[in-house]
């Protein structure tokens, strides 16, 4: 909801908006109906490392709990569709991934990856995103967020949805 | 037969045009409905009950693969907006309709409370409204069935919100709670604006026009998209021009009356493109108001996490989304602006866990903290009333064409003082209420934005400044009406549906009764 309102952003959200945002403001317009895009076989974009650190960084973002992680909830899969539909996240994820392959991020210990995503997650959620890096993360979590919590894993396992239920008749409230 | 000459022409089959022609053909008079989208099967065509994953975009699209309709931001299908609204119907009261009496800003309606009120009663009746008596001088009862129970999430925003001495209601919805002649019940499964697949809420194509069908009185023209409503030259508009769909061929379907309801801006639109020599500026529009006076709902919209909630198993408590509603409470407090708003809430979909992208972190703790949060989220949505305004209009963009090469509708929306005042205030008062609810908030929308489209077409006494008289006939020529959000000629806060169909039965009396005497 928050990041729709920022300009700058909107291109960059139109897909990601299409997931959250309007479902949870239904008002939100008509003109989102309109966005089917046909199924994806997986990896349209990115290459094999690209794909390899992306699977990285999601699963750093959304670990294996008691519950399975990003990467098994297939993630990883469905960025790389998102990001081949939209020529903005194309030029962010190759630069992004880039400058992260640059820092050798895939051979690190996980403890030294956490270190180099924390300062940039942090400035994220202070609402920052000038730097490249900051672009990049805002983009990916997003994503793996979205990703995630729309998955069966994500939203049934996880979150303990349980789709649709015909009731007879809506429960009165008896917590109070 | 299709040379046939129609009584009633009328373009849209939504709440407006839906309510209008079926309630023409049980009187007896030979209607028309001319639809731009196709026939939709509600109980066989939607994606009701689908789940994200089973998408690879993870976006539910609204229709079954190769089940054609609503596809675009016009909303074409038979039964209009109403196949997708979330129904929430409420009837305006006096000081809606005579705002400008009260505070002295905005336009009063050419109709009083005492005059809509039978035919708020007749479309209550006839199809269904769920809420409970309130007794609310703002927000007028009505002929309810039950209404749902309250969600334990509303009753902790009842408890906030009562320690301010602002009250929340049950809300009132054209959704079933009670089985109805062929109309089951509402489930509760959360999908109502996903298509609703039983319908239990209200959609004005399964409830009103497919009885009205078997009268034999009314012809069904989907997949046709008006292009013009054509006049004579003894200024009586005599039917309408389309392009089909799919063939692109053109047709006429002509008429002794035509009604425009095909959603606001659009017929506005539609009224603008109707240009003749007589009506150079667009049909009925001698008075220079047609596409003026555009006066959408506005809101902003607040995200918390109820700490009550917080850490609780999943809900799963979807309902027919929102159950309770904060009504107009500031008609009558000391404010500095004109008018009021009133708070729609918890409607939010639990399939969407959007919010899930700002939450900060990443790991362990991140995940946890969605969890966490997941049962206790809760969208609130204030909507303003909006004054119209010289730089708020519906006109015609020649440059940019739709596919059928009609000129697209622009709508030009200005937030002028008053809407900035309320629009603050509205933010605060969400933001008070749901703290006091024992909130977190996560996110306030900074900027208004529209929703419910109002205006264009207004009702008024005088034909210099109102395009409709009260009976929404042009004051310009006798026998075209405009029955939508158009007439409107101040929005209320309240979300406009039951006051179109309202609308929309009493014009058909009206109608009726002109045709008896022999006047149309």
């Amino acid at each position: 909801m928050a990041e729709g309102y920022n300009p700058e952003r909107r291109e960059a959200l139109k897909i990601l908006g299409a997931i959250g945002t309007t479902c949870a403001f239904p008002f939100a317009g008509d003109e989102l109906y309109g966005q089917q895009v046909a199924a994806a076989p997986a990896r349209k974009f990115l290459t094999q490392p690209e794909f390899a650190m992306v699977s990285r960084i999601a699963d750093l973002t959304i670990p294996q709990t008691d519950t399975p992680g990003a990467v098994a909830a297939g993630v990883p899969a469905y960025i790389d569709y998102v990001v081949s539909t939209n020529k903005g996240f194309q030029e962010l994820f190759r630069s992004g991934l880039a400058w992260l392959d640059g820092q050798r991020f895939l051979e690190m210990s996980e403890e030294r990856q956490i270190a180099l995503l924390t300062p940039i997650s942090a400035a994220v959620d202070a609402g920052k995103d000038d730097a490249p890096q900051e672009k990049f993360w805002r983009a990916m979590k997003g994503m793996t967020a979205d990703g995630y919590y729309t998955s069966k894993i994500g939203l049934v396992q996880e979150l303990g949805y349980s789709g649709n239920m015909a009731r007879s008749g809506f429960p009165e409230c008896h917590e109070h | 037969m299709r040379a046939k000459l129609y009584d009633v022409v009328v373009v849209g089959s939504g709440a407006g045009g839906g309510t209008l022609s079926s309630h023409l053909a049980q009187k007896g008079l030979d209607v028309a409905v001319v639809e731009g989208g196709p026939k939709v099967n509600t109980r066989t065509d939607f994606n009701t009950h689908a789940m994200p994953f089973d998408f690879a975009n993870r976006h539910i699209p609204t229709m079954k693969p190769g089940k054609p309709g609503f596809d675009s931001e016009r909303t074409r299908g038979l039964g209009g907006k109403t196949m997708l609204w979330n129904a929430v119907a409420w009837r305006l009261s006096q000081r809606d309709f005579k705002g400008r009496d009260h505070d002295g800003a905005g336009e009063n309606w050419p109709v009083d409370y005492k005059d809509m009120a039978p035919y708020y009663d007749m479309v209550e009746r006839e199809v269904g409204v769920c809420g409970n008596l309130d007794h609310l001088e703002d927000l007028p009862d009505g002929i309810f069935m039950p209404p749902a129970a309250m969600k334990c999430s509303d009753l902790i925003v009842q408890r906030g919100a009562a320690k301010l001495g602002v009250k929340v209601i049950h809300v009132r919805k054209a959704t079933l709670t009670q089985a109805r002649r062929t109309r089951p019940a509402c489930h509760y499964c959360g999908n109502c604006m996903a298509g609703c697949d039983v319908v239990a809420k209200y959609n004005s194509y399964d409830v009103q026009m497919v009885p009205a069908l078997k009268t034999g009185h009314l012809d069904l023209y989907p997949d046709s998209i008006v292009r013009e409503v054509m006049i004579s030259d003894e200024n009586r508009v005599t039917g309408i021009k389309y392009i089909h769909r799919s063939t692109r061929a053109e047709g006429e379907v002509r008429g002794r009356a035509v009604v425009v309801a095909c959603a606001c801006a659009q017929s506005a639109a539609l009224l603008l493109m109707s240009k003749s020599s007589r009506y150079p500026a667009g049909l009925g529009n001698s008075s220079g108001e047609l596409g003026r006076n555009f006066i959408p709902h506005f809101t902003g919209g607040i995200e918390c996490f109820l700490h009550e909630l917080t850490g609780t198993p999943a809900t799963n408590d979807e309902g027919f989304l929102d159950h309770a509603y904060v009504p107009s409470f500031m008609h009558t407090r000391k404010r500095d602006y004109a008018r009021s708003f009133g708070c729609q809430f918890n409607y939010q979909n639990r399939r969407a866990v959007g919010w899930a992208r700002t939450l900060p972190g990443f790991g362990k703790a991140y995940k946890e903290s969605v969890k966490a949060r997941y049962p206790a989220y809760l969208t609130f949505a204030p909507y303003g009333e909006m004054l119209p305004n010289k730089a708020s209009y519906v006109d015609l963009d020649y440059d940019r064409k739709d596919e059928y090469g009609l000129p697209q509708a622009r709508r030009h929306v200005s937030f002028q003082e008053n809407e900035k005042k309320l629009f603050a205030a509205m933010n605060q008062w969400g933001v008070d209420i749901l703290k006091s609810a024992g909130a977190e908030i996560h996110s306030v929308g900074p900027e208004p934005r529209t929703n419910h489209e109002l205006g264009g077409c207004r009702m008024g006494t005088d034909p210099r400044t109102s395009v409709l008289n009260q009976w929404c006939q042009s004051h310009d020529v006798p026998n075209l009406f405009v029955v939508d959000g158009s007439a409107f000629p101040s929005a209320s806060e309240k979300n406009p549906t039951l006051t179109i169909m309202a609308l929309a039965a009493r014009t058909a009396d009206h109608m009726a009764g002109r045709f008896k005497k022999g006047e149309i």
